[in-house]
């Protein structure tokens, strides 16, 4: 068959090819760029990874406001997580005005650790880190610290606004359940990112 | 998520939610516990692959997605995860502030 023929469908029926991996290709888009932004991620983590290790005296400056903070940030992220779980099951049985509650909730929930997240960056601000200079005397650490947690903190607000065009697009029946289920993918995606950021870069470095 | 976890309660997803917060417990109780331990690196990603593990498999429903999705999804993620690592140990070159190999 010619190309012509493929793209007119011909005399036959159109020619379709199956879907890889059996799922949405609006799911698999979701699924590619996830694998493509954790190599992202891993890049940052190695390269972070490399500097602390590359630095003598690498400072330690986490005490426990701060690790108390991070674990609050931490249950809020992973509770949000299982609550964008309800909004998915709510739409994809249909319940508009549950899947977006629950959206909006997910919302909220990621708004506060945005808000924590900024906090604890004024906090280490405040003492004296920037993105080239800090009181421990190890130039690279402001860079490192800002550029990891800067990373993690872009993409918790590219979710918020993703979850509310969302979430407001599938209330007003814009936006499908498979639109949900795809922002539900990038939203547990943050989350498991948060899993390696808070042990390789906080619970590294807790002052002894 | 598949339709077929949908079919089930929240149950399982509420014992990964809590696995995934007992994860993080830990690691703050042994990095507390041993600040700047020599093996805490090692520890300390061994958990959060686990908690990732779990949250990929379930949060993301990569479990019940098709045998070929979740072997495409791994081979690619361990394989960058690998490859990535190998830059690691050129730290150490620096550290010991050896400027080319010799």
């Amino acid at each position: 068959m010619s190309h012509p023929d493929v793209a007119l469908g011909g005399h036959h029926a159109p020619a379709m090819e199956p879907s890889p991996f059996a799922i949405p290709a609006i799911k698999l888009a979701m699924w590619l760029f996830i694998i493509s932004d954790i190599m992202t991620f891993a890049a940052c983590l190695v390269a972070y990874g490399f500097l602390r290790n590359a630095t003598p005296n690498w400072p330690r400056p986490y005490h426990s406001s701060t690790i108390i903070s991070v674990l609050v940030m931490t249950v809020i992220l992973v509770t949000s997580s299982l609550i964008m779980l309800m909004a998915v099951r709510a739409a994809r049985a249909g319940d508009r005005a549950n899947a977006f509650r629950w959206t909006m909730v997910t919302l909220a929930l990621g708004i506060l650790f945005a808000i924590l997240h900024v906090r604890e960056w004024f906090g280490m601000i405040g003492q004296g880190v920037t993105l080239s200079t800090n009181p421990w005397g190890t130039g690279l650490f402001g860079g490192a610290y800002f550029s990891v947690t800067g990373m993690e903190l872009l993409h918790v607000i590219a979710a918020l606004i993703a979850l509310l065009i969302i979430g407001l697009g599938y209330k007003s029946g814009r936006y499908g359940a498979a639109h949900v289920e795809n922002c539900n993918l990038f939203w547990q995606f943050i989350n498991i990112v948060w899993m390696f950021v808070v042990p390789l870069v906080y619970l590294m470095d807790i002052a002894s | 998520m598949s339709t077929a976890g949908e079919q089930g309660g929240l149950g399982k997803y509420i014992v990964v939610y809590l696995c995934m917060l007992a994860v993080t417990g830990i690691e703050v109780a042994i990095a507390g516990s041993n600040p700047g331990g020599a093996h805490l690196l090692p520890i300390m990603l061994i958990l959060a692959f686990a908690g990732a593990l779990l949250g990929v498999l379930f949060f993301m429903g990569l479990a019940a997605e098709k045998r070929s999705l979740i072997l495409f999804v791994a081979v690619f993620t361990l394989f960058v995860m690998a490859t990535i690592n190998y830059g690691w140990t050129d730290s150490f070159r620096v550290l010991m502030g050896v400027p080319y190999a010799k």
